[in-house]
């Protein structure tokens, strides 16, 4: 799932301070599922705006909304009017939502209220992590199910750097795991050491989104 | 093993790769000794000649950092051009970090035309220990394939992309190893890989725990490794006990036994310490002359060239020899 | 902004339910401008009620929870004492100080001591350089 979460709100209040009429827009899918925005977290923000806004002494209207995903356009007709009669559309969805909400009206003025961080997963209640950057040429067969592209703060592809210790990376040993450990760890449980000896070639990096931003048609499936 | 890649041993049926002292001297079974020169923090090539100056004669060869720990230097090319110059053989080190594939190759290019003939292949320290940690780092390749695109350049004559390049690029290729960070079990995979890719000498992380190093070497030996790679052992000199203290706890895959620490708190202060410092790292660099499979020493005196010299007299590694071309 | 006088108190039933019940019981009424509002249990909180509470105009908060060990959904008073928390950033960075939200651990029998409590945070001011940071623009 995309993990995302809430802005600072000062960051957030320089973007509608002294707008007027706010929509306010949370996604129930990836962003209600991290605690990011959804219902609950759009009825907080909001809370807190008309709290800040009136201890600045400012005038402000946040109207509160939520779709099922901002990024299917066909989720996103409701909110046509309400956009219509408001200054600022505050979109609490992933940037893709933004995004999508920006092309489907392109006369409102929409403004992010999260920060879209990585493709990850929940690891317990409240924690999230990286697990997957979109290289677009999956070779988590070859590493025994652990992504080092995405989980070796430096992608290496054969083997770890000099600052793996204890099982974790320098960077940020208290959070990142040494992603070589996972895979040798990984690799010899299922039995499959010896692909660890294979020289892994340089990556063709063109697939990912160093080869430009992407574009998947089914043409199959396009009328 | 392998894909397919040869690799080259180390007896080089008298054709030499790259004809630089450093693959002389080891070629011909002497004790090899390098030392490090890190460059300025911008364009004072002064810094960089008084370094010379102390290094002059001392050591068979001389590792330029590149961007070390992620701090902005005076580049490895530009600083192993200056070496070479001077009639200083330079190891110009090259992390993975800041460039990708084009610029190595063209950096690689760029030092075989200035003279550069030893070339370290290194992963590098992530950005956010440096002074830039908000860039974007690289690593378009890592070591293992850096080695092998570079050996690929030098015994192909092919670029990463698949055309011919244009002139020779004699290069004598290193890595590093660290016998002491891995998961125990990796570290000699490592080193396989590395010599699997192509790699000429390695030079290890500093060395503390002799009896930990000892140990990986003995299954270096027995995997027959040695007979592939020519292995330098790093060897650091100690300033102080506060030094030793700092490095065990704060230099990610170096462990300083208490006994070191021991020895160099009771050595003194000051100059005192400094000397007990280099005096155990001339011990350290003949102890390693007699292990098995090592054939040299790199000496890591980090800001600290001053040092080399008395070390090299103690640990009776001076005059270097001559070697004929 | 102009701090209202006006207290809400988000209890949980079990604990301080009782104990206010106690009070009323004993014909002590809470002071003025304090209102109470009963929550099944800590568990129940949510940062959402808190936040709306000084929305409607409440210049303080307290929730009351039950001890340690006594709540009945086991993990309930700390669940609340955690929403408390958040609230309290949440507040912070929405210009209201967190000195106005005030939380309290409570068994059921402590009807004597609550009330001064209630009283003692309603009358509470912050040392001049703590208002220093409140609401201003």
């Amino acid at each position: 799932m995309i993990v995302a979460e809430r802005k600072p709100l000062a960051e957030i209040l320089g973007n509608v301070r002294g707008v007027g009429r706010v929509l306010l827009v949370g996604c129930n899918t990836c962003v209600a599922i991290c605690l990011a925005g959804g219902e609950k977290e759009v009825a907080v923000t909001a809370a807190q705006l008309r709290l800040a806004l009136r201890s600045e002494g400012l005038e402000g209207c946040i109207t509160e909304g939520c779709v099922e995903r901002q990024c299917e356009e066909e989720f996103n007709e409701e909110l046509g009017d309400a956009i219509a009669t408001h200054d600022v559309v505050l979109s609490m969805a992933c940037g893709v939502g933004v995004q999508t909400l920006a092309e489907q009206f392109p006369d409102a003025i929409v403004y992010p209220a999260l920060n879209t961080t990585f493709m990850g997963r929940p690891e317990e209640r409240g924690i999230w992590s990286e697990r997957c950057l979109g290289c677009g040429n999956c070779v988590l067969d070859k590493f025994g199910g652990v992504c080092p592209i995405t989980r070796c703060s430096k992608n290496l592809l054969n083997g770890p750097c000099g600052g793996s210790a204890n099982g974790r990376c320098e960077v940020d040993p208290e959070n990142i795991p040494c992603a070589w450990q996972l895979v040798y760890d990984r690799l010899e449980r299922i039995g499959q050491l010896g692909r660890l000896m294979e020289v892994e070639p340089p990556k063709d990096w063109s697939t990912s989104r160093h080869g430009g931003p992407r574009k998947i048609v089914r043409e199959d499936m396009v009328l | 093993m392998t894909q397919g890649d040869a690799t080259q041993g180390v007896a080089t049926q008298g054709v030499a790769k790259s004809g630089s002292r450093l693959e002389r001297i080891l070629d011909s079974g002497a004790f090899a000794v390098t030392a490090e020169l890190g460059p300025p923090k911008g364009t004072d090539l002064e810094v960089v000649r008084a370094k010379m100056g102390l290094l002059r004669g001392v050591c068979d060869a001389v590792n330029i950092t590149d961007n070390q720990t992620a701090i902005v230097r005076l580049s490895s090319v530009a600083a192993s051009a200056l070496l070479c110059q001077d009639g200083l053989e330079p190891v110009m080190q090259m992390t993975c970090r800041d460039r990708n594939r084009l610029a190595i190759q063209a950096d690689v290019f760029g030092a075989v035309a200035l003279g550069v003939r030893n070339l370290l292949c290194l992963t590098g320290d992530h950005q956010c220990f440096g002074n830039h940690p908000a860039a974007k780092n690289v690593y378009d390749l890592d070591s293992v394939q850096l080695i092998r695109m570079v050996r690929r350049l030098r015994d192909e004559r092919v670029t990463e992309g698949g055309e011919e390049v244009e002139g020779e690029v004699p290069m004598f290729i290193g890595g590093a190893a660290n016998p002491f960070g891995d998961p125990f079990e990796m570290r000699v995979i490592r080193l396989a890989k590395k010599v699997a890719a192509g790699v000429d000498f390695i030079q290890t992380q500093c060395i503390f725990d002799m009896p930990r190093f000892r140990e990986w070497m003995h299954r270096v030996v027995d995997l027959g490794l040695h007979e592939k790679v020519h292995i330098l052992a790093g060897v650091m000199p100690l300033k102080s006990a506060g030094a030793a203290r700092y490095i065990n706890n704060n230099v990610a895959g170096i462990s300083v036994p208490d006994a070191v620490i021991k020895r160099m708190s009771g050595a003194g202060r000051g100059q005192k310490a400094r000397d007990e410092g280099m005096r155990m790292c001339a011990e350290m660099i003949q102890e390693v002359r007699e292990i098995e499979g090592v054939h040299g020493a790199h000496i890591m005196a980090v800001e600290w060239e001053e040092a080399i010299r008395p070390i090299t007299e103690m640990a009776g590694v001076l005059p270097r020899p001559a070697v004929a071309n | 902004m102009v701090a209202s006088d006006r207290m809400v108190v988000l209890g949980c039933d079990h604990s301080a339910g009782a104990a206010l019940d106690e009070l009323a019981a004993q014909g002590r009424a809470l002071p003025a401008g304090v209102e109470w509002v009963r929550l099944p249990c800590g568990g129940g909180l949510d940062e959402l009620h808190i936040l709306r509470a000084f929305e409607s105009g409440a210049g303080r908060v307290m929730v009351l929870a039950c001890n340690d060990s006594a709540c009945r959904s086991v993990q309930g008073n700390r669940w609340a004492e955690k929403r408390v928390q958040t609230a309290r950033r949440l507040l912070e960075e929405a210009g209201v100080p967190g000195w106005r939200l005030e939380f309290k651990a409570v068994s059921p029998t402590q009807a004597m001591e609550l009330l001064p409590w209630i009283e003692g945070f309603a009358a509470f001011e912050p040392a001049a350089e703590e208002t220093s940071q409140e609401g201003t623009p």
